[in-house]
């Protein structure tokens, strides 16, 4: 029930805000606020409640707070039966996600204070978000999954489109038609593979992850079967669906070139959405590609491990430069997080436990250092409507405490030890060193991307905090820029907090993940090489 | 000393000896953190007293470790099952010297510092930063394992850039600290390259494990070159073999590191930058403990370098010591001077590493902290004074420069005479510390056997001389012959005073420890000093042990000493006697040594440039290419709804309402005939009965 | 027969006079000339069945049919006449050209 309520109880209380009256809107952000408290209290419940030693991914005896129930079923006649269950559960690949989207949803629901029109329609898109992303770290039936996995699409659309800045319209449809770009693909390859598994129990066509992820329940001769030696399009069908797949995913990581929404989503939307766009938004696509391509498509994972390094290695370097030329802070902070999570196609590329589990813990530590940056990004907008970093100079002698923060996060961020980036990129970049399945160079390259991340953001510094105090706007701007309230310091300190004690005990996220991880990596490298032998048998 | 008398304690609990060196580590941590959160009043005081307190700690353990036994602590940090990290404290005869060295210095400037920087606005906040540089400082001397080390090193560097940034409402100021940061950084990447090498080679980080300790050899020892390939076996027993040019590059990787931080060649240009951070912060941190962080580290991982890699140590060492010394030559600036003669004498710690005079360079990195520090302390009492001086009488002059200064020996006596013992030390002559040590490394340089090592040798030996050139130009610059200040202002009185007490204190405490008998009982030769003997060598399988030879060993001091005593005098002929000038400023040696080798401008120019142009053409990349392609894909895609639209409405469409159309037209064609006119339906419909005869007729 | 003047003879009279008649109905202006054109066109036939009768040497029939025609013309002429009168009053015209009030 747990994973349940996690998700349902934002929908209740959108549908609770939904019915009040709109003189009752000054409560909406407090009950937004009361439901992300709850859900984190949830969460914290469940990683205190969650067993180490049970690896999960595979294996539906060691997922952990399963609900399986059977949802939709449908005899087709000679189709066989149609079988959609509500199926979910948490394992180490999910938990830490989980939690860290409580985490930011909290803040983001802190960050809400700022808007100040229509605030039913967006407090309930975001509790509705809320709920559509709780239920995509959760299920573990592919049509379950895919609902939620849209659902998110809607309210954020929304969310962008009208409360967003000045070109919210062209990045919200550009956000939306990227995103649905690759969910159309997904879905093709979601149909085929329900054509192609069976629960081996019912013996019915699934859409169950779980009956997917083991080859002996693939039907005979259908188009993912690892034994069947159709081709499409003169590529092996499961090579095929695991690049759709990866794809689809990497739009949301995203990889390079595949970017461009990313900066204009975050520029464009406002802070709270921004921060759950880089805090959360992102990791679906790293935690699709872990639990989903990496899962189904073992052999596509080894297959295209190359390519996914490259992609990695270049989302690193081209995000770092792209900051580098950022004139817009806020623009700066997006291109920062196509470059820090270019260490998460890295890790995952490496195939090796230190390199995902590296990957792993990047996004749970970017995911809370974005949020921190894009809510210190809106702490100055807020104030005066405008972030170019050309129109503050000396930021630190009128926001002392403001630019404590912005040095932790800064230097979290560009990987000073002692905060959670660091050991995430180190394991990224040690387990891509160790790996057999990209060169050493990638890892070496991949290192020089967190040099740049150091230009980047002490450049920055130097423009806008150091030197002597010169606004644009002069005295007005200097009245205005007052230093963090009461408010901000509540949601700025958990997370710098968070991210120095991620960094100093990052066993607290690996001991909960490493089963898993594990798990994966073997049966990957085990399986997914089977397969391979199999293919290049098949086509010789 | 015997290494077999050395007990080795490896230890999962927390000894006296361990305590007492957590205690020394944490406790300017929790200086820090008191300052930071709580921001006392009195945070001078109890900085100065923590660090106390954190000194005779380290004394305690230097006591009780020193040449009797190795104490290792080791916490299971990090176990993911295929990854295990351990951190610890390793205690050994260079991490216990290091540790008093540190804290002893530390105090002392803290002390120093409560005058120097009083009236500073941010006065709290230089107290709470120094001692989060004592704490990352102290984690580096201490760590036991590579990866512990590049932690608390990067937390050095950060230090190293909050100070420097002090004051960071100075445009230059800003500029350095994130210069500094960044060239260290560049170090920082190579440095864990060959930490991810060794990592992935021999799935431990352990310096013990890796590099042995107390005599054991540990794995690097243990490999083997064979025909091109390195063959080792890692922590869990697996052999593993590699092409050897790993080793090399891992080696040279993790020197690059030291190369950031010791600021030598070709990543030197950070440290003069960083002179922008207050003095006393340039005699701790780019003077005395951080900058020789690297020479540390060279000679931790000393194992791992072949003899290409010590090679290459040596030339760089070498090359950027008489680099350094030739650019200090000209500065006018007072602590530009210092901050190429330490870059200089970190050249002479790293060559002395390269041609494996390992116990030198480590001899030298601690009489060199000392009176580099008195150096940087006794240049910051000076710049103290002509700063109240410009103050009190609103003048607009640089404090720090060397033109506008002479004759202050009068007034400044104790200044004098303390920076008077450390130049003589820095020089390198008898009866002074740095004689000692540096004295050693010579006599290794000279008794290199390698081909290439006399190169070395010669460019050392031309660098002594010229330090002492440079030292006592400075000398006499400021402390003798007129005031020159005074020429500019003639109506104003700008003498000065001795400062006070806790700066002077300090200072004559540096200058003790800047005569041989701190060291040496022996004033004129250094392997019999207590450092030299304690510090042991560690066990190299790559490269043999060096010998000095007796003819260096008799005849190079006595050289240095002459060329060293010569140039003084020719210092004092130039400067304090005025008669004799070298080069013109016109003339392109002047130039070149004036702006350091044209390095700045080089990397300007060409990195910083290049890398900006790049990062500019990515993001034109990136607004025209990528994402015009995404919106070139709309737009066509908008214009290929526009045709279909056009073709729907005017074809499809079209189509529907031509018929439509063409009946109305029709219908309007007959309503034509539709007149009322009763004559004309009448001739009309003659006309057409007619017309149906005629026809009728015709067919 | 009828002096030895062939039908041909009279049926081209007839055929003028229903051209004239024709003619007047066509081009006149004014209602009353075109009922005398009526009135033309009806007494060409009248003649043409006159002489058709003439030459029909049983019946007659011919005859018969050219009193009906002729009383039918009169009872047209009347019925005409009240029509423009009728015309006149509500028009104010007798001019057809300007009555056009059929065509709706």
């Amino acid at each position: 029930m747990t994973l349940s309520i996690l998700i349902f109880l934002p929908i209740a209380f959108m549908i609770l805000v939904a019915l009040l009256p709109s003189s009752l809107n000054h409560t909406f952000k407090y009950i937004t606020l009361a439901v992300s408290i709850v859900q984190l209290i949830i969460a914290g419940f469940m990683y205190t409640h969650f067993n180490h030693s049970l690896p999960g991914v595979f294996n539906e005896q060691t997922f952990q707070f399963v609900e399986k129930h059977s949802w939709i079923n449908l005899n087709l006649g000679t189709l066989g039966k149609l079988q959609i269950q509500y199926f979910l559960g948490v394992d180490g690949i999910s938990i830490g996600l989980l939690i860290l989207s409580a985490f930011v949803m909290a803040i983001a629901a802190l960050a809400s204070w700022e808007i100040k029109t229509n605030e039913k329609g967006y407090f309930c898109l975001f509790l509705l978000l809320n709920a559509a992303i709780m239920g995509v770290f959760s299920a573990l039936d592919f049509f379950l999954f895919y609902i939620f996995y849209e659902l998110m699409l809607l309210p954020l659309y929304f969310l962008i489109g009208i409360w967003g800045g000045a070109r919210r319209e062209y990045a919200s449809i550009k956000f939306f038609l990227y995103t649905l770009l690759g969910s159309v693909f997904m879905l093709l390859v979601i149909i085929g593979l329900y054509f192609s598994v069976k629960d081996p129990v019912t013996g019915a066509h699934t859409f169950d992850m779980l009956s997917m992820m083991n080859p002996a329940n693939y039907v005979q001769g259908s188009v993912f079967d690892i034994h069947s030696s159709t081709l499409l399009f003169g590529v092996s069908p499961r090579l095929l669906a695991f690049a759709v797949l990866f794809i689809a995913f990497a739009i949301k990581v995203p990889i390079v070139p595949l970017h461009t929404w990313l900066p204009d989503a975050h520029v464009e939307a406002p802070t709270p959405i921004s921060i759950i766009l880089a805090g959360v938004l992102l990791k679906i696509g790293g935690y699709g590609i872990i639990r989903i391509c990496m899962g189904i498509f073992p052999d596509g994972a080894i297959y295209f491990s190359w390519v996914i390094g490259l992609i990695g290695v270049v989302s690193i370097i081209y995000g770092a430069m792209s900051a580098l030329a950022a004139s817009d802070l806020k623009r700066l902070i997006a291109y920062s997080s196509v470059s820090h999570m270019g260490f998460v196609l890295l890790g995952i590329a490496s195939l090796t436990v230190e390199g995902i589990s590296g990957a792993m813990f990047q996004m749970i530590s970017h995911g809370v250092l974005s949020s921190m940056l894009f809510f210190l990004v809106g702490v100055i907008y807020n104030r005066v409507h405008d972030r170019d970093i050309a129109n503050f100079r000396g930021l630190y002698s009128q926001m002392p405490t403001y630019s404590v923060f912005v040095f932790i996060a800064f230097f979290a961020s560009l990987g000073l030890p002692g905060f959670s980036a660091f050991i995430a990129e180190a394991f990224s970049l040690i387990g891509a060193f160790n790996s057999n399945s990209i060169p050493r160079w990638m890892a070496v390259v991949g290192a020089v991307g967190i040099l740049l991340g150091a230009a980047y953001f002490l450049w920055t510094l130097q423009r806008m905090f150091f030197g002597k105090t010169r606004f644009k706007g002069g005295e007005e701007w200097q009245s205005q820029l007052s230093d963090v309230n009461t408010r901000e310091i509540i949601a700025l300190s958990p997370m710098a907090v968070v991210a120095l004690v991620l960094g100093i005990m990052p066993f607290l996220f690996f001991d909960m993940s490493n089963s898993a991880m594990v798990e994966l990596v073997n049966s990957t490298l085990k399986s997914g090489s089977l397969h391979l032998e199999t293919l290049s048998k098949l086509l010789n | 000393m015997q290494v077999e008398s050395i007990k080795l304690i490896e230890t999962q609990h927390i000894t006296t000896v361990i305590g007492a060196a957590l205690g020394a580590l944490l406790l300017p941590l929790l200086s820090f953190l008191i300052i930071g959160f709580i921001k006392p009043r009195k945070s001078d005081w109890l900085s100065i007293f923590f660090s106390f307190v954190s000194f005779l700690l380290s004394v305690y353990c230097f006591i009780n470790t020193w040449n009797s036994e190795i104490h290792h602590f080791t916490w299971q940090w990090l176990n993911t099952g295929v990854i295990k990290l351990n951190a610890g404290i390793k205690i050994d005869n260079l991490s216990s010297l290091m540790l008093v060295l540190v804290t002893l210095i530390t105090t002392l400037v803290l002390i120093y510092s409560t005058e120097y920087m009083k009236g500073e606005k941010y006065y709290n906040r230089y107290f709470a930063h120094l001692s989060l540089f004592m704490f990352s400082m102290l984690g580096v001397v201490l760590a036991d394992s590579l990866l512990l080390i590049y932690i608390f090193w990067e937390l050095v560097g950060f230090s190293s850039y909050l100070l420097i940034g002090f004051w960071f409402d100075r445009d230059s100021a800003a500029a350095a600290n994130k210069k500094a940061f960044i060239v260290n950084r560049i170090g920082d990447i190579a440095f864990f390259v060959g930490i991810m090498i060794l990592f992935t080679q021999f799935r431990t980080l352990d310096l013990s494990a890796l590099f042995g300790t107390a005599g054991k050899a540990g794995l690097i020892q243990q490999s083997v070159v064979e025909n091109g390939m390195w063959k080792f076996v890692d922590v869990f027993g697996q052999a593993k073999t590699l092409d050897s040019w790993m080793l090399t590059a891992a080696g040279l990787c993790i020197f690059a590191g030291a190369v950031a931080k010791s600021a030598q060649f070709p990543l030197h240009v950070w440290l003069p930058d960083a002179m922008e951070g207050p003095t006393s912060v340039s005699s701790l941190i780019h003077a005395a403990t951080m900058v020789a962080a690297g020479v540390y580290l060279t000679a931790r991982v000393y194992p791992l370098f072949n003899p290409d890699a010590l090679t290459v140590i040596a030339s760089i060492g070498a090359f950027t010591a008489f680099m350094a010394a030739t650019i200090a030559l000209t500065q006018n600036d007072l602590k530009k001077v210092l901050a190429y003669s330490t870059i200089s004498q970190l050249g002479f710690m790293i060559a002395a590493l390269g041609i494996g005079a390992w116990q030198a360079a480590l001899f030298h990195l601690v009489t060199h902290a000392f009176f580099k520090c008195l150096l940087f302390l006794g240049a910051g009492s000076v710049i103290h004074q002509l700063h109240h001086v410009q103050h009190k009488h609103h003048l607009d002059f640089d404090p720090q420069d060397m033109r506008l200064m002479g004759g202050l020996r009068k007034q400044m006596p104790v200044t004098y005479l303390v920076l008077l013992v450390a130049s003589l030390s820095l020089a390198g002559l008898p009866l002074f510390s740095g004689f000692l040590s540096k004295d050693l490394i010579l006599i290794g340089a000279w008794s290199g056997e390698k081909p290439g090592s006399t190169i070395v040798a010669v460019l050392l030996s031309v660098t002594s001389a010229l330090t002492a050139f440079y030292i006592f130009r400075m000398i006499f610059k400021v402390f003798w012959a007129e005031n020159r200040l005074q020429k500019t202002v003639e109506n104003i009185d700008v003498s000065v005073h001795e400062s006070g007490k806790s700066m002077t204190i300090p200072m004559v405490v540096l200058a003790i420890f800047s005569l041989f008998a701190a060291f040496s009982i022996n004033p004129l030769h250094g392997t019999h000093s207590w450092i030299y003997e304690g510090l042991i060598v560690p066990l190299n399988s790559f490269s043999p042990k060096i010998q000095y030879m007796e003819f260096a060993e008799s005849w190079v001091p006595i050289i240095t000493v002459v060329l060293a005593v010569a140039m003084i005098l020719v210092a004092r002929f130039a400067y304090y006697k005025q008669k004799m000038t070298f080069l013109s400023k016109q003339s392109f040696l002047y130039k070149f040594s004036y702006n350091a080798w044209y390095f700045d401008k080089l990397y300007n120019s060409v990195i910083v440039k290049s890398v900006v142009l790049l990062a500019n053409s990515i993001r034109w990349f990136d607004t025209n290419i990528v994402d015009g392609f995404v919106n070139g894909t709309a737009s066509v895609v908008q214009s290929l709804s526009a045709i279909v639209d056009w073709i729907d409405r005017n074809i499809v469409d079209g189509f529907v309402n031509g018929i439509a159309a063409l009946a109305g037209r029709l219908g309007n064609l007959i309503r034509g005939f539709q007149t009322g006119r009763v004559q004309q339906y009448m001739a009309l419909g003659v006309f057409g009965l007619i017309l149906i005869i005629v026809l009728s007729y015709i067919f | 027969m009828l002096n030895g003047i062939p039908l041909e003879h009279f049926v081209i009279v007839s055929a003028v006079l229903f051209s004239a008649g024709l003619f007047s109905v066509l081009s006149r202006k004014n209602a009353i000339m075109i009922l005398i054109g009526i009135e033309l066109m009806i007494n060409a036939g009248i003649l043409n069945l006159v002489v058709f009768g003439a030459f029909d040497k049983q019946k007659n029939e011919g005859q018969v049919f050219a009193l009906f025609a002729i009383v039918l013309a009169a009872a047209g002429v009347a019925v005409a006449l009240a029509i423009i009168l009728n015309v006149y009053r509500q028009f104010k015209t007798v001019e057809p050209n300007q009555v056009e009030e059929m065509k709706y």
